[in-house]
């Protein structure tokens, strides 16, 4: 199995070309055992009854962020259908639809960093030392603030990640037409091998990551996350099962409403 | 680069039935090259620009060859010669349209050699990629000739997408104009395919100038009758005469009543990686007479929305002149 594409030209140089796709179906396969294998211990581990939904409800999630998340995974998919799918056989007129759905994707990253950078708690997701106790598990182990340390991995693994298919993503914009720029032409042959060979990786590592994301938001017990990322609210019971009320101390969200807006126009903070 | 006198090795299959080839296409499935004419073939293999491991050679299988009156239309074997094509009578007398694009196919030797599903399954002509470069087309990351020293004055107005390269095809321009449909076949079973929807872009496949998959034979072609006996209109603007690849033509089938034009297609060739339709023309002389005056209001069209690159805007006016004279009729 080949890592990385070449091909040798006329002159008998290799060319670099990205990534090769086989590593694709590896990506695949070693996301579905991890998962198997999570959802096997997991089934013969006994579960503890799951806090309960009803009684007071928190704010997890400012409705501008969720709409950022949404807006994000949505471009995320098309992104990578319209990568994928023309390399594993369908094909269709892909272009157009990856760089729009690449435009819209680095434009919520652009807000997110921003809304982050100055109206958000960033340490919330910040790995700190203190936070690595969680890996050794058992029931000594403090209960995490807002984001557990896996979330805070995924969340980091993922910036990185999307930030490197975004940089590289752009460096291969400017490549083609669009109807505002003719192809520029202003990276060589190798660094073109170079930034469609990140583009790649990134790629592929993002599809792994995705697939334990959907995972551990469709688990039963994890399911609260996903409820809290469409309507912005967990249960009093649920944060006292799953956080430290003392690391992470939400605002209630006002009675007889059912979905967390933000309280002003950017200072959305739900700490 | 260097070109040589042999051909590399290469195993060779050699089958006598459709079913065996389908079988051998189907068991060497992406390693195995399909023989017609060879006529861009052999250039192709000796100039060690492609590799293939084996070669399926069809012109033993009679079955792909000839031309037939079918219900609905005529049926032309992908294997019949282009020679056979402009001799014949049924295609003379109904779709002299197809006869005229395959009789200035490249030289007299070519046509003889040369076949229908040749010429329509040919590669594009753009001398970097046939050059061997790593180009977009090649399974690479650019394209040389929209660059801005490229020499790119044989290609794309239309549909470039990355890449800029054109179908070379006469006799695809002519089978477009004709709204011909191609029989495909493979291990599992036959499907035919409009001709519209055969020759594919590089928005969609960018290595591929066909919707043909690694395992599928093009078996034949059909002529419907809508078109048969039609007013039809050839011509191929080329640097030469004879053996040359075309800069712009044009295919134009126009079915006429009480002296007006009832409907129309319009195809030129040489301006796109596909048969490039003229919607907008087609749609603008139904209810007009053929003449000189449709001809300057239709011309206008031709070229709407043409992107030409650093040496091909000649390209433009050259389809508004051609359109022009398609609709001037028969002197």
């Amino acid at each position: 199995m080949e890592i990385v594409r070449y091909r040798e030209d006329v002159w008998g140089r290799e060319v670099l070309l990205g990534v090769s796709w086989d590593l694709l179906w590896l990506v695949i396969a070693a996301s579905f055992i991890l998962i198997m294998v999570h959802a096997a211990v997991m089934l013969a581990r006994k579960s503890g009854p799951r806090p309960s939904p009803d009684g007071e409800r928190l704010s997890r999630h400012a409705a501008l962020d969720r709409w950022f998340h949404w807006i994000t995974a949505a471009s995320f998919f098309v992104l990578l259908a319209t990568g994928v799918l023309p390399i594993v056989g369908v094909k269709f007129p892909w272009l157009t639809i990856h760089w729009v759905a690449g435009i819209v994707l680095t434009a919520a990253i652009v807000f997110h960093i921003v809304r982050s950078l100055f109206w958000k708690d960033l340490a919330s997701v910040w790995i700190k030392p203190s936070d690595l106790a969680e890996l050794t598990g058992g029931s000594a182990v403090p209960l995490p603030g807002k984001y557990s340390l896996a979330q805070k991995g995924m969340h980091m693994a993922m910036a990185v990640l999307v930030l490197i298919a975004v940089g590289t993503g752009i460096a291969l914009l400017a490549q083609i037409d669009t109807p505002w720029w003719a192809r520029s032409n202003f990276l060589s042959e190798a660094a073109l091998g170079w930034m469609f060979l990140l583009h790649g990786l990134s790629t592929l590592a993002l599809i792994g990551f995705a697939a334990l994301h959907l995972y551990f938001t469709a688990r039963p017990e994890k399911q609260f996350y996903l409820r809290s990322m469409v309507t912005g609210w967990v249960s009093r019971s649920e944060l006292a099962a799953h956080h430290d009320p003392a690391r992470w101390t939400p605002d209630a969200v006002a009675s007889g409403d059912t979905t967390v807006e933000a309280p002003s126009a950017l200072g959305a903070d739900a700490r | 680069m260097s070109a040589y006198d042999v051909m590399p090795d290469i195993e060779l299959y050699q089958p006598a039935t459709v079913e065996d080839a389908t079988e051998l296409a189907a068991r060497l499935k992406g390693k195995a090259w399909l023989l017609a004419g060879g006529q861009d073939t052999y250039g192709w293999l000796k100039d060690r620009a492609k590799t293939t491991e084996a070669m399926i050679d069809l012109k033993g299988i009679d079955a792909l060859k000839g031309i037939r009156e079918i219900p609905g239309g005529v049926e032309i074997g992908a294997l019949t010669t282009l020679t056979e094509i402009t001799r014949h009578p049924l295609i003379g007398e109904r779709y002299s349209l197809l006869r005229e694009a395959a009789a200035v196919v490249a030289s007299p030797q070519i046509r003889n050699m040369g076949t229908l599903g040749g010429n329509l399954c040919q590669d594009t002509r753009c001398w970097y990629y046939r050059r061997g470069l790593s180009c977009y087309r090649a399974g690479g990351n650019i394209c040389y000739a929209d660059s801005p020293a490229g020499m790119n004055r044989e290609h794309a107005l239309f549909g470039a997408s990355r890449c800029v390269a054109v179908s070379p095809s006469d006799t695809a321009t002519a089978l477009s104009a004709l709204e011909a449909t191609m029989i495909v076949t493979s291990r599992r079973g036959s499907r035919e395919v409009p001709v519209d929807d055969f020759f594919v872009g590089p928005d969609v496949d960018i290595v591929n100038m066909t919707a043909l998959a690694d395992d599928e034979v093009l078996a034949s072609v059909r002529l419907p009758d809508h078109w048969a006996n039609a007013d039809f209109h050839f011509e191929k603007v080329a640097d030469r005469n004879v053996w040359d690849f075309a800069l712009v033509s044009i295919a134009a089938a126009l079915r006429m009543r009480d002296g007006r034009i009832e409907s129309a297609r319009f195809v030129c060739g040489g301006v796109a990686c596909v048969p490039y339709r003229l919607p907008a023309v087609e749609q603008a002389v139904v209810g007009k007479p053929r003449s000189e005056s449709t001809g300057e209001q239709a011309a206008r069209l031709a070229s709407r929305g043409a992107e030409p690159l650093n040496h091909n805007q000649f390209k433009a006016p050259l389809m508004e002149n051609l359109v022009r004279r398609a609709l001037r009729g028969k002197a």
